[in-house]
């Protein structure tokens, strides 16, 4: 355990929440919510888990023109009520990964409750508004957190990552929530700032963040000015996105061709 | 991590019979059908999070109700003269994306398992699986048996339609058993404990198949029933096998007239398949480099075709 686990700092906490975010995430959600936070609150790294134990290490990973082993880092700043993590989603000893995670939460911060943030990966259209799905482990904590306008989902299936911590918090005693907002399938592969801001806007009430999330503004409006341009000059792309728009399923072929089309079109500057 | 036990029934003088799923899912199939059969109870099971992944969450109106996991249970039941034990797992544990057991949490459940026959004083613990071998699809597969030590060797070679490795043809007393139920014997062996694997025989063109082989599990059952000495109504398999075989027949017309498949490779198959029909199940043998491997890679490629529609979304 102690081979696993490496604190840098010691940052002075009370009873804080932990939010966390995986770097693998439709529309880049958790990533971006959770540099943002950090950015926000002036967070560093208090404390990593080391890869060994949870993921191929055949090699290193080349992202943005860098490379990199995979990180799981915990954040804290100057807020001594909240605390953040980031990580990459564990290759193997999965329960063990979780567990350390809560380990250091529970033991060492003393955290009272967890959030997670994922996007929900949905057959909508990005000019639609957004729901955020919620996933509890305890009826107490869905009861606090009703007004926040989070809907509840009801789902049997292979699990998330997000499930399984859930779960492992839940047989520690420790309540969490799990946070889903909807993501255009044809954002997955690329940002969704939409997502962001709803994702934000709710931490911003909930944590009173005062955070400012003009950038967010400006960042969907960049958006959709790009995938209106996109509309304007692919007749394809226009038809399907209008469908989505008045609610009605595309082939699976149509939505390959958007989820390709899109995603390319984001990519190219200007 | 280790065992729950629901309650800690007294037995006597029980033996152990494992099953988990392999090749033909022959000996999960004889063990689940054993316990099926004697209405054995359920009394205790391997924590599973420290070996599988779960792979089912039911929520419900937002609420995390249930995570389920690949279950490792353990049952009894009492004839009074020789108990029974018996342990059924729903998965092999790996540490890579594999059907059998590797590494250190297939070692670790090895001696869980022993844990729990030592404690109920199990005097044999018996694992059960497929040997894949050159027998037609049409004969009664035997059971090959392999102990743990050379002194179970005679007690073996009482049953009915159970071969020793040495008897088989080419093999010279050697070869290897995969996953857990070759690990489980060597575990036992390092802490002294008696174990016999019990394989039923199974063609080696079905190795890959995605069907049970219930003709192989019906031959391993028919051992255990002498090892409890008492009967065990076999007659049930009866329209599963008759299921099973109409299953490869299709398959193998199927793959005969699939013209992508060169013609050379499907006359090979055709050709070795009547050979072994001919031969009779005397004849068993392990598969050996006469079996091209261009076949089996051909055949395998069908079998995943057919296994493509039953997959779960993830």
């Amino acid at each position: 355990m102690k081979d696993l686990i490496k604190f840098t700092l010691q940052p002075e906490l009370e009873k804080p929440s932990l939010i966390i975010g995986w770097r693998e995430d439709p529309g880049r959600l958790g990533p971006n919510v959770i540099n943002y936070l950090n950015k926000t609150m002036m967070n560093r790294s208090f404390c990593q888990i080391s890869p060994v134990d949870f993921f191929s290490l055949g090699g290193v990973e080349i992202k943005g023109n860098v490379a990199r082993l995979p990180e799981s880092r915990f954040y804290a700043g100057v807020r001594n009520d909240l605390i953040t993590f980031l990580s990459d989603f564990p290759h193997f000893n999965q329960y063990t990964f979780l567990n350390t995670i809560l380990d250091i939460a529970q033991d060492y911060c003393k955290v009272e409750e967890v959030y997670t943030v994922s996007g929900l990966v949905s057959p909508i259209a990005h000019t639609i508004p957004r729901r955020t799905f919620a996933v509890y482990n305890e009826p107490a904590l869905q009861e606090k957190l009703r007004g926040y306008g989070l809907r509840d989902i009801s789902y049997e299936g292979p699990p998330h990552l997000n499930s399984y911590l859930l779960w492992a918090a839940q047989k520690r005693g420790l309540r969490g929530v799990s946070l889903w907002p909807q993501i255009p399938f044809y954002l997955a592969a690329s940002e969704d700032p939409q997502a962001v801001r709803l994702t934000l806007s709710f931490l911003n009430r909930r944590f009173n963040l005062n955070a400012d999330l003009k950038e967010w503004n400006e960042n969907i409006k960049e958006q959709y000015v790009k995938i209106s341009r996109l509309r304007a000059r692919n007749p394809e792309v226009q038809t399907f996105i209008e469908r989505l728009e008045t609610g009605l399923s595309l082939t699976e072929a149509e939505e390959m061709k958007l989820a390709e089309e899109v995603p390319k079109f984001l990519r190219k500057k200007g | 991590m280790g065992i729950r036990l629901y309650r800690e029934p007294e037995l006597v003088n029980p033996v152990m019979f494992c099953g988990w799923p392999g090749i033909g899912n022959i000996g999960i199939l004889a063990v689940d059908t054993l316990r099926k059969m004697l209405f054995a109870e359920e009394f205790g099971e391997i924590e599973p999070w420290d070996f599988f992944d779960p792979r089912k969450v039911v929520i419900t109106d937002g609420l995390l109700e249930d995570l389920e996991f690949p279950k490792s249970t353990f049952f009894f039941y009492r004839t009074g003269k020789r108990d029974v034990v018996l342990f059924i797992g729903d998965e092999q544990p790996a540490e890579e994306e594999t059907v059998y057991a590797r590494g250190e949490k297939a070692y670790r459940m090895s001696h869980l398992v022993l844990d729990a026959s030592e404690k109920f004083g199990c005097r044999t613990i018996y694992t059960s699986g497929a040997a894949v071998t050159k027998i037609h699809h049409s004969f009664k597969p035997r059971v090959w048996a392999v102990p743990n030590t050379p002194e179970l060797i005679d007690t073996m070679k009482d049953y009915k339609n159970t071969i020793c490795v040495s008897e088989i043809e080419g093999s010279d007393g050697q070869g290897s058993i995969s996953g857990l139920n070759g690990l489980l014997l060597g575990v036992a062996r390092e802490r002294e404990m008696n174990a016999i694997c019990l394989m039923g025989e199974i063609p080696y063109y079905l190795h890959g198949a995605p069907w049970p082989y219930p003709k192989a599990s019906q031959a391993v059952l028919e051992v255990f029933s002498e090892i409890l000495e008492m009967t065990i109504d076999v007659s049930q398999f009866a329209e599963m096998i008759q299921q099973t075989e109409k299953n490869i027949e299709e398959f193998l017309e199927n793959f005969f007239q699939t013209e992508t498949i060169p013609l050379e490779v499907r006359s090979k198959l055709r050709d070795e398949i009547e050979k072994l029909k001919r031969s009779g199940p005397a004849k068993s043998e392990p598969t050996g480099e006469e079996v091209t491997e261009l076949i089996l890679e051909r055949i395998d490629e069908l079998f995943k075709k057919e296994r493509k529609g039953d997959e779960r979304p993830h």
